[in-house]
């Protein structure tokens, strides 16, 4: 049964099914230039890994591109580039001013492994953040869709996460946080089978004068349900360079 | 109606109090002027940093999960609070050794 539910989803995922996705309306490195690492490896043996380049266009816009390499769970799937993406973020309200930071994400994913498996796709969302005295909560909304040029390989799907941190120092703050694919909106059965992991991650900064800061993140997530992964360790690792 | 203004209520209870006058907070010849601030607890303000210095300067505290890129000559606000009483430290990124520190009182 599980091998029925694991094909469904690989059937239906549209691109990027297994990358952890958390964005900040008020991550614009502006007059920065951020080099960021990001990966995750969980214990059925998939792993995802990408390499970010991304900047400021102004206070509001920051654009960015990354390219993604990854292995299927399972037995002897080799390592292999996924795909290129290019990803935009624009903040819609000035921070702390309202009741809730807000912010329109939007990526573009081109795959580099093509058909019906492994479709191009877009995924557009909401990104939210409150703080709260010394805390940081954020939630973001998101939906995607893969394509190719001849067919439509897969529905609207909906995805989501959320963390809160504790921002006890600089150099160490711990969170909590979960990442949840709910699956095709119109196809309730699969909604009801969607992915959720949660779990306790540390993150951080070092400052590196003239070099600018080192941001981190390392964390280990709990499969919440059948058709997920039972443990993922998550982490990465952000250079954010003065212009 | 009446829900309407129970929500409003609710709304306007629950929103917090907001200071009348900005703080404010310059850097000058590498430092923080003036190098400690006090702000109020349990309320919003506004915290307007000018930069009269004659490179780019970025404000940026991470106990309070705030930076901002703040120009030769310019002067931009950040909106903080409702914090709890406490020292909140900030710094110039661009120049690590500048700091201050934000006490809520």
């Amino acid at each position: 049964m599980r091998n029925v539910v694991a094909a469904a989803l690989l059937f239906a995922g549209a691109a990027r099914a297994d990358e952890l996705r958390l964005v900040s309306p008020n991550e614009i490195d502006y007059r920065e230039i951020e080099i960021e690492h990001e990966g995750s490896a969980d214990r059925d043996g998939g792993r995802v890994y990408s390499l970010d380049l991304g900047t400021g266009i102004t206070r509001w816009w920051h654009v960015g591109a990354e390219l993604e390499w990854e292995r299927e769970a399972g037995p002897g799937n080799p390592t292999q580039i996924d795909g290129v993406q290019l990803e935009t973020l624009i903040r819609l309200t000035e921070p702390g001013e309202g009741w809730v930071d807000a912010g329109l994400y939007a990526e573009y994913d081109r795959s580099a492994l093509h058909g019906r498996e492994n479709p191009d796709g877009v995924l557009v969302g909401g990104v939210f953040l409150k703080d709260i005295g010394r805390t940081t909560h954020t939630l973001d909304l998101f939906f995607d869709k893969g394509f190719s040029p001849d067919e439509d390989v897969s529905g609207l799907r909906f995805s989501y996460a959320w963390q809160s941190r504790w921002n006890i120092w600089r150099q160490f703050a711990p969170a909590v946080e979960l990442f949840g694919q709910a699956g095709r909106v119109d196809q309730p059965d699969r909604f009801e089978r969607g992915q959720l992991i949660a779990g306790p991650v540390a993150t951080g900064t070092f400052l590196l004068g003239s070099a600018g800061r080192l941001r981190y993140e390392a964390g280990y997530l709990f499969g919440a349900t059948d058709a997920s992964p039972s443990g993922t360790v998550r982490w990465k690792v952000e250079m954010e360079i003065p212009l | 109606m009446k829900t309407l203004f129970a929500l409003l209520l609710f709304i306007a209870a629950v929103s917090p109090l907001a200071a009348d006058e900005p703080l404010r907070l310059t850097l000058r010849d590498h430092k923080f002027v003036p190098e400690q601030i006090e702000a109020p607890a349990h309320v919003k303000f506004k915290l307007l940093i000018k930069n009269d210095s004659a490179g780019t300067i970025e404000w940026e505290s991470d106990e309070l999960d705030r930076e901002e890129v703040i120009e030769p000559g310019e002067e931009r606000g950040i909106f903080l609070g409702p914090l709890d009483p406490g020292n909140y430290p900030f710094y110039d990124d661009r120049h690590q050794a500048t700091k201050g520190l934000l006490i809520v009182k």
